[in-house]
């Protein structure tokens, strides 16, 4: 077994880790040494090839399709350079005041996290599209949300030199998406941190990791040999994602100390809902998420957004099959669609835990409150959908496969709860929060505000595991915000923490 | 690691598939090849544990509608087996319904995976998608 050494070590490279990396890259210019372990690999600009199965194999976990363990939910989640921001859409919103009170944590306050965040929306170049660019999908839910009153906002989004290629969620083929693989991690490297890719981190011991190196058949060779290595550290920061950061901790044996460790896991469970136009309509060129609705946040818990996907995807999250199924899909340039997210409570049962491998179990229960939210979210888009002028929807939940034009106005009748069958329905999710929450003790809570784990000093977490409850919105800007703190923190700490 | 039989397979992609995917019936050969590179790919990356289980289904769903038609499903009429299948995807009981989305995520992985099957769904992504905004 190899031995490293260095002052920080990052775990994952994504929202949070890239932050912290780039946060603390000033360090190495003070002689200190600062590295990143990413599990992922680092794609050359060439791989980026935008077909769905290559790319959700090389950029996802499980191919971006990790089930439950009740098998009713599927997760999708980057490892990749970059994590998750590889393949996110971009979507850049500061999380709404409410949100931060609703998490009641001593010492988050919304100022706080306010101009932290603007500082990377800043960096990342957030801006709002002109008009001209932007595709029918989008804007016929902006018209069905006016026509119908709801309130309909745009996505800043950050992206520099977009060409609209719909790819998003599959890499950005052109290099347009500034995510951390593309702003942050750059920047540290540059400065000095190294990254290391194709690093699994296997185990966690006292200020020092355990981790293996293996190379992939696509993307760069890890700047290490393969094989297995010790790497000593005086700081350790996890941003492994919140189901790899908690079953990092977990198989490491930190689970009898920190006894919320994994819980209270929330998903934004999702549903992509579909229409079919009458007329050809532009969805796939152009960048594929503009708008989203958070009329119905309050009062029935679901946020409704734009969407694009590819067929496999858009296959799989279709109701039925056969005939009816095979005359939509070959119509993909007719339809329309619609992302649901239910914002679900944070509950201790939900959780991460481990199998007796050490690999991390994801155990998620629906309420009856959240697939309520998931109903009512799927008649107030059908609704959305008509207004926009579709000629039939596609619900989910629903005795036939298509609701006509001409039942428009029944489908709350027609969309029922009687329908909606866990393991019948596709319910994904893409933003992972929870498992280690912040707060004030280990009875409640894993880290404090400042993403320290509770009597490990050395050990911190920055990534969005920390969130206590789900973030209301899409969540990277707050993982960037809470990382910076967290960077901020451990640069404050290492002076007092002992050597490597 | 695990993999279906030839019997498993040729009761997935002759019959399953056919009902699932229509479309997917009229892949010529090497559409049929892919296929199965897509299928046999997806199960060598999963847990043992979730291809014992479709393996299992697989056998339940074949030999279920022997129960009230009398025959395997493979032997029933293409009504019969979209009616079985129906039944399968709004069963009562919970895992019943997951094993037929397991085999339809399948199905549609192994057909609507594959890059050559995107023209006849009208969908032709492209890098410079801008440029075909307003054409």
């Amino acid at each position: 077994m190899r031995e490293k050494s260095y002052d920080v070590v990052i775990v994952g490279s994504g929202a949070g880790g890239g932050t912290v990396a780039k946060e603390l890259a000033p360090l190495c210019r003070e002689g200190l040494s600062v590295a990143v372990l990413e599990w992922g690999a680092k794609l050359r600009d060439d791989e980026f090839t935008g077909r769905e199965l290559e790319m959700a194999g090389q950029l996802y976990f499980d191919s971006g399709g990790v089930l439950t363990a009740e098998g009713t939910m599927t997760l999708a989640f980057g490892r990749a350079y970059g994590g998750s921001t590889v393949v996110y859409t971009g979507t850049s919103l500061i999380i709404p005041p409410a949100t931060v009170e609703r998490w009641a944590v001593p010492g988050i306050t919304w100022d706080d996290m306010a101009k932290r965040s603007r500082r990377y929306l800043a960096e990342n170049n957030v801006h709002l599209q002109e008009d001209e660019v932007l595709n029918e999908n989008n804007t016929l839910f902006r018209a069905g949300c006016e026509k119908l009153g709801y309130r309909v906002e745009q996505f800043p989004v950050n992206l520099k030199g977009c060409k609209g290629s719909s790819l998003c969620n599959l890499g950005c083929p052109n290099a347009a998406k500034q995510g951390t693989h593309r702003v942050q991690l750059p920047a540290a490297e540059a400065a000095g941190v190294e990254v290391i890719t194709n690093c699994r981190v296997d185990r966690l011991g006292d200020r020092e990791l355990f981790a293996t190196v293996a190379n992939s058949s696509f993307g760069e060779p890890s700047r290490w040999e393969p094989g297995d290595y010790r790497v000593k550290a005086r700081a350790v920061v996890l941003a492994a994602s919140a189901v790899n950061s908690p079953a990092l901790l977990l198989r490491s044996g930190f689970g009898a100390r920190l006894p919320v460790l994994g819980r209270y896991f929330t998903a934004h469970p999702a549903l992509i809902l579909v229409a079919e136009h009458d007329h050809p309509i532009s969805s796939y060129y152009g960048h594929p998420k503009s708008f989203y609705c958070d009329h119905f946040t309050d009062s029935h818990g679901f946020l409704l957004e734009t969407c694009m996907y590819f067929p496999f995807t858009t296959a799989k999250n279709l109701i039925g099959f056969g005939a009816e199924h095979a005359e939509l899909m070959r119509r993909m340039d007719h339809m329309q669609m619609i992302l649901v997210l239910a914002i679900d409570p944070a509950l201790p049962d939900n959780r991460v835990t481990i199998d007796a491998n050490g690999d991390p179990v994801v155990h998620y229960r629906f309420t009856e409150e959240v697939l309520t939210s998931l109903l009512e979210s799927m008649r107030a888009s059908a609704r959305i959908f008509f207004a926009a002028g579709a000629r039939r929807v596609h619900a989910p939940a629903c005795a036939n496969f298509f609701v006509g034009r001409e039942d428009a106005t029944r489908v709350d009748e027609l969309i029922a709860r009687r329908y909606l069958k866990l393991g019948r329905n596709s319910i994904t999710s893409a933003h992972l929060m929870g498992g280690c929450r912040m707060g004030t003790a280990p009875a409640d809570s894993v880290t404090d505000a400042w993403g320290r784990v509770h009597g490990l000093p050395w050990l911190y977490v920055a990534d969005a595991s920390l969130f206590p409850r789900a973030s209301e919105i899409n969540p990277y800007v707050t993982v960037m915000a809470l990382a910076d703190r967290v960077a901020e923190r451990v640069r404050a700490d290492l002076p007092g923490l002992g050597p490597a | 690691m695990q993999s279906l039989t030839e019997r498993e397979w040729e009761f997935l992609f002759s019959c399953v598939a056919a009902r699932i995917a229509p479309d997917s019936a009229h892949l010529d050969a090497d559409g049929r090849r892919r296929f199965r590179e897509i299928v046999t790919g997806a199960l060598a990356q999963r847990p043992e544990t979730v291809v014992t289980q479709i393996r299992l289904f697989l056998g339940v769903l074949r030999r279920a509608p022997a129960i009230r038609y009398g025959r395997t499903l493979d032997r029933l009429s293409p009504e019969r087996q979209d009616a079985v299948l129906r039944w399968f995807q709004d069963a009562p009981v919970q895992k019943l319904r997951q094993g037929l989305w397991g085999v339809k995520a399948l199905v549609y992985m192994g057909y609507y995976a594959q890059p050559q099957v995107a023209v006849s769904l009208h969908y032709t992504p492209s890098f410079d998608g801008n440029a075909h905004l307003h054409a």
